[in-house]
Parts: structure tokens; sequence; C-alpha cells
């Protein structure tokens, strides 16, 4: 096989029968050896790689697809800091209460079992704590 | 780019309906399926959105975002084990209307099975150069290989396609 009829073999078993996949270069090359009697095997045999290919067309996309798209990037983060601040805020309450009872409990000469069991154990749970 | 980096909204809106087309249509064919390949553009998108401050104008936008697109592809690869086969959009759960629908369908699936079945640079270049119709040197570029090795791998890929396809004949 001369290097001409090489190279027309190689760029039907790369990009096909049809002359417009092939690399701008070589498109005379296919002009000059597509209708030979060599040139023309070549090309069927690649054509029926072309036609299994051909029977996948894709759909066109969706326009709701662009607009999902636009949307997903354009839509506001959710508002974070409010509701950090709403929970720091709690905490800083709670805290506080319970810094109150432990600092009064712990100023007293005895301790203030009644308020303790109300605030943190119940009743119930004094004798576990020895009260 | 450089409205879509200022956060110019009418700008992206421009730069999607322009790109969404082909890349829906590459995508689809790298992973198999419409629903996966909507939401990988869309990420794709998202990612552009996001990081286009950081654009570097060296290459086209549609050589840049193919590799984005691409790089998707492999993740999603690389996250499930085979490549996932949807049910055509268009059949419905019950018997096909026609036979000729079913013989149709039944030869998109087959073809889909054989490009899934390529490694997945092959694929790439099948994709990219007969399905996309990017030129030699932009689908090298893509793929960040010479334009010889690209002629190899749609060789290769082809003559993978091309004994698939005898072997369903016997």
């Amino acid at each position: 096989m001369d290097k001409e009829l090489e190279r027309f073999k190689s760029c039907a078993e790369a990009y096909g029968a049809n002359p417009r996949r092939w690399p701008e270069a070589d498109r005379p090359l296919h002009a000059r050896l597509a209708l030979t009697h060599e040139g023309t095997a070549i090309l069927a045999a690649a054509e029926r790689t072309d036609l299994f290919l051909d029977v996948w067309t894709a759909a066109p996309a969706r326009a709701a697809l662009a607009e999902r798209i636009l949307d997903a990037a354009t839509e506001p983060a959710p508002p974070r800091r409010r509701r950090g601040l709403a929970w720091s805020t709690a905490a800083f309450a709670v805290s506080a209460v319970f810094g109150f009872v432990i600092g009064f409990t712990q100023v007293q000469d005895e301790p203030s079992s009644e308020l303790v069991s109300q605030v943190l154990v119940g009743p119930a749970g004094l004798p576990r704590i020895g009260l | 780019m450089a409205a879509v980096a200022r956060g110019d909204a009418a700008a992206f809106r421009r730069l999607v309906e322009r790109h969404v087309g082909w890349g829906v249509g590459f995508v689809e064919r790298m992973v198999g399926g419409r629903a996966d390949a909507e939401d990988l553009v869309q990420t794709a998108f998202l990612r552009v959105w996001q990081g286009a401050a950081k654009w570097q104008p060296a290459a086209k936008f549609s050589t840049w975002f193919y590799r984005v697109l691409y790089n998707l592809c492999i993740d999603h690869f690389r996250a499930h084990a085979a490549p996932t086969e949807e049910l055509d959009e268009e059949m419905p759960d019950a018997k096909p209307t026609t036979e000729e629908r079913l013989v149709a369908a039944q030869r998109v699936d087959r073809v889909r099975a054989a490009i899934a079945s390529l490694p997945e640079r092959q694929r790439a270049a099948i994709v990219l150069c007969y399905y996309q119709e990017l030129s030699q040197s932009d689908a090298a570029a893509m793929l960040e290989v010479s334009e010889g090795a690209l002629e190899s791998l749609l060789s290769r890929g082809r003559a993978a396609l091309k004994r698939e396809m005898q072997s369903e004949l016997h």
C-alpha cells in the first residue's frame, strides 16, 4: 500500500468516512482517493461504524434546564448569622441562669438544697447527690 | 466572562444559553444518561459562576468548559461502578405503542452500551470528534494530548466499536 493510501486508511479509521471530520490538511487526500477502488472499500468500512454511531442522536437541551441553572446560581445564601445569633443568645441565657444558681448557693452558709433541686435535679434526685 | 466575573446575571444567562445545548450532548454521551448529564452540566455552570473571577483567558471558553465537563464526568465514573442506564424518557412504562419505536430504542441502547464500554479517553475522543465535531486541535487541547495521540485514541475506539458491532451479528 503506498503512503498516500496508508494515510487515507488511517484517517478513515480514526475520523470516519465524512471528510468534514478529517484534519484539514488531509481533506485533499480524501478528494483524490475517495472514488478509487481501494478508497471506496476503505470508506465503506468506515461508514458502517459511522452509521452505527449516528443511531444515537442527542435530544436538544430543555429550556427548563437553563432556567434551573440560572436559579441555582443566583439564589440567595441562607441567613446563617441570624440563626447563630439566636443560638448564642439562648446559650448565654441558660448559662447565666445556671451561673446565678451555682453562685447563689455557694455564697450561702448552708447549701440551698431546695433551690438546687428545683433548678438542676428535681426533688427526687436530692438523695443521689448527698442532700 | 469578565462580565460574569462582575456578577452580571444577564451575561451569565447568555453564556448558559449559548453552551448548555452542546454541554448536555457531550456529557450525555459520556455518562450514558440524560438526567445525570443535566445534573453535571448544572454543576459545571455553577462552578463557572462561582469561579469566574479566577478564569484566565488563555484558551477559548468552550475548550476550558469542555475540560470542566470532562473532569466532572471522570468524577462521576469514579463515584458510580458502572455507567447508569436510564429508561428512555420518551418511553412510557407501559408497552411501547409500536414495534418500530421499540426497535429504535433498542438500537440506541446498543450504541449507548458500546460507547459506555470504551475506556474513558477513547470514549471522550469519539464523543468530541465524531458527535461534537470539534477540530483535532481543540479536542487534543481538551484531552491534553497531542493530535497524534488523539488520532490513536480515535482509531482504537472505533476499532473496539467495530468489534462490538460484529459480535452482535454472530
